[in-house]
């Protein structure tokens, strides 16, 4: 008798236990993101996307420089690294699906994924800033894009992994090139994965904060100019955060809630779209 | 597949294609270690491997640079991290696979991984602005008051709060990593066979005695994997630190003193060092962290990898 009661109370305990590790979890979500809302609204105006920064101490301004740079820097690392990635996993899938080099190439990309950007960075900086002698939008867009390389062809990989073996014999008996069955076949039956992993591999990047500190550093004047310094939200924001005056960190506020809830959005529809596609 | 297949010019071009892109992953892996040890060979040849990692000044002016104060701040805040984080991600995957009813697994899931979705820069700057201030008038204060007191413990405490320290880092650090090990000790329970816990409540154990004897036992490996692969992510962490841990060279007793990692010193000086031995050694740093994660991810592989296969049979 008294073993089981001591049984059952252990079992609450730990059950309890386990419930409130779950509620710390979400607690730090709700606050953090809280947080950004509560601070980021109020320094949302217009005039933060319609207006480039104002001289240090001077109140308005916005960071409109910031917010195209984003785009352009990530928009140039997608089209580096999406078709990179996309092309090597389908290497991994088909070409060589089933070798070894497909596993150890498999696992290294793996372990890149998880390499500290910051690393990317200096790489980067090593072969693109310094032989030109000055901080340029294009090392940042390449920083990103090794970044985002190896997480597109894991997708990539595991996506033409899950087209059924029979719809390519299907296309093979018709006497159909295999170059002909991956593209009209293959990519057609993975394109919705495809897509999904591109749009996440978006989100891990547009955040991404580290690697584009050494690359394309900052400008405070509006610049289409990719091989000049270029301005991105995140580094904004770390200057801004870092920096004396009241009116920098409102902005930050803002800039960091716009990035929070673009990437919060990005990732839920790929959630959604995986969930509602694969079931998983 | 067949030869007739290879035949085909358009098809050798395209699978060539395919073969360069993948081999782009290690061609960069090995490029990044090669500029790293291009770049720092300055430093290595000034300072040696052994001597650098032990000395713990680090001073631009007399130009003498050491790795021992950035490797310790890297070495507590990970570990300290590590132990904020893992009890309650391990709690988290088993209120998600054991506890909570069906409906609510999934929003459960989902909201946690959100955590992980969240940019760095974000927890920094939150950190820097909303999690410091508390952690210096409440939180540090409170702990010095009472685990402070007690006699041994007291050196971990010591000096005034400001929260810029090793202890406010930590924590932001613990919460960016609670998802990842969160999520993969999550998917080792859930490989536990239904059947094998069904048979465990049939002859009449409870919820928490199926984790414990059970669950645990049978994912332990995933787990494992799962916390090295967190292990190696604080370790790369580099934004979320930056804001409050000061870049402040020094090894310290004190959770409450400001302290340096190499990610935090590589953001803050890099862009500074106007030496070339300065940037040569920050480059000596970036290395080390380099082969530090990549090990330390590469273990994490292992250990996943041999759970996965040891679960497919």
């Amino acid at each position: 008798m008294n073993i089981e009661r001591k049984r059952r109370i252990t079992n609450l305990v730990a059950l309890a236990l386990s419930s409130l590790a779950a509620m710390v979890g979400l607690f730090w979500l709700v606050f953090i993101l809280g947080d950004v809302i509560v601070h980021g609204i109020r320094g949302l105006n217009l005039s933060l996307f319609l207006e480039d920064p104002v001289p240090p101490g001077i109140e308005g301004g916005g960071l409109r420089n910031a917010f195209v740079g984003q785009v352009l820097i990530t928009l140039a690392a997608t089209l580096i690294g999406v078709p990179v990635g996309v092309l090597g996993g389908t290497f991994l899938a088909e070409y060589a699906r089933g070798k070894k080099l497909s596993r150890v190439i498999s696992i290294l990309s793996d372990i890149m994924v998880s390499v500290p950007s910051i690393v990317v960075g200096t790489f980067v900086y090593a072969i693109m800033v310094k032989p030109l002698g000055h901080f340029n939008g294009w090392a940042g867009a390449v920083a990103l894009a090794i970044i985002m390389i190896p997480v597109v062809l894991r997708t990539t990989e595991d996506m033409l992994t899950m087209v059924p073996w029979t719809l390519r014999e299907a296309a093979f008996a018709l006497g159909a090139p295999y170059y002909k069955v991956i593209i009209q076949v293959v990519y057609r039956g993975a394109a919705t994965g495809i897509l999904t992993g591109v749009l996440l591999s978006i989100a891990r990047v547009a955040g991404e904060t580290a690697p584009l500190l050494f690359t394309s550093f900052n400008n405070s004047f509006f610049s289409w100019d990719m091989s000049e310094p270029v301005a991105s939200l995140t580094v904004t924001i770390f200057q801004y955060a870092m920096g004396p005056y009241e009116s920098w960190h409102l902005q930050a506020w803002a800039a960091s809630l716009v990035i929070t809830l673009f990437i919060l959005l990005i990732t839920l529809a790929g959630r959604f779209i995986l969930k509602w596609r694969f079931g998983r | 597949m067949t030869k007739g297949l290879k035949k085909d010019p358009v098809d050798f071009i395209f699978g060539t294609l395919t073969a360069i892109a993948s081999l782009s992953v290690v061609l960069l892996i090995g490029g990044i270690f090669l500029a790293l040890v291009q770049e720092s060979t300055p430093a290595i040849e000034k300072f040696g491997v052994w001597k650098f990692i032990t000395t713990v000044d680090w001073d631009p002016v007399a130009e003498v640079f050491g790795a021992l104060s950035t490797l310790f701040g890297t070495a507590v805040t990970t570990v300290l991290s590590l132990v904020f984080a893992v009890p309650i991600a391990i709690g988290i995957a088993i209120f998600i696979t054991e506890i909570a009813p069906g409906f609510l697994k999934g929003p459960i899931g989902t909201a946690i991984e959100l955590l992980a979705a969240i940019p760095s820069i974000i927890y920094g700057m939150w950190g820097l602005f909303t999690l410091a201030p508390i952690m210096e008038e409440y939180i540090e204060p409170f702990l010095q008051s009472t685990i402070g007191r007690l006699p041994l413990l007291s050196i971990l405490f010591e000096g005034t709060p400001m929260g810029i320290d090793l202890l406010t880092a930590s924590l932001i650090l613990s919460i960016m990593i609670i998802p990842f090990t969160a999520s993969i000790a999550r998917d080792s329970f859930n490989l536990t066979p239904s059947i094998v816990k069904e048979s465990a409540y049939a002859v009449g154990a409870t919820r928490w005695e199926v984790v414990k004897d059970v669950v645990l036992p049978y994912s332990k490996l995933g787990v494992f994997g799962g916390v090295v692969l967190s292990l190696g992510r604080a370790l790369g962490e580099t934004m979320a630190v930056a804001f409050v841990l000061g870049n402040n060279h020094q090894i310290t007793s004190s959770l409450f003193d400001a302290a340096a990692t190499i990610t935090v010193s590589l953001a803050n000086e890099f862009t500074e060092a106007d030496t070339d031995i300065y940037l040569s050694s920050l480059y000596y740093l970036a290395l080390i962290l380099f082969v530090m994660s990549f090990i330390t991810l590469a273990v994490a592989r292992f250990f996943l990898l041999r759970a996965e296969r040891r679960y497919a049979r």
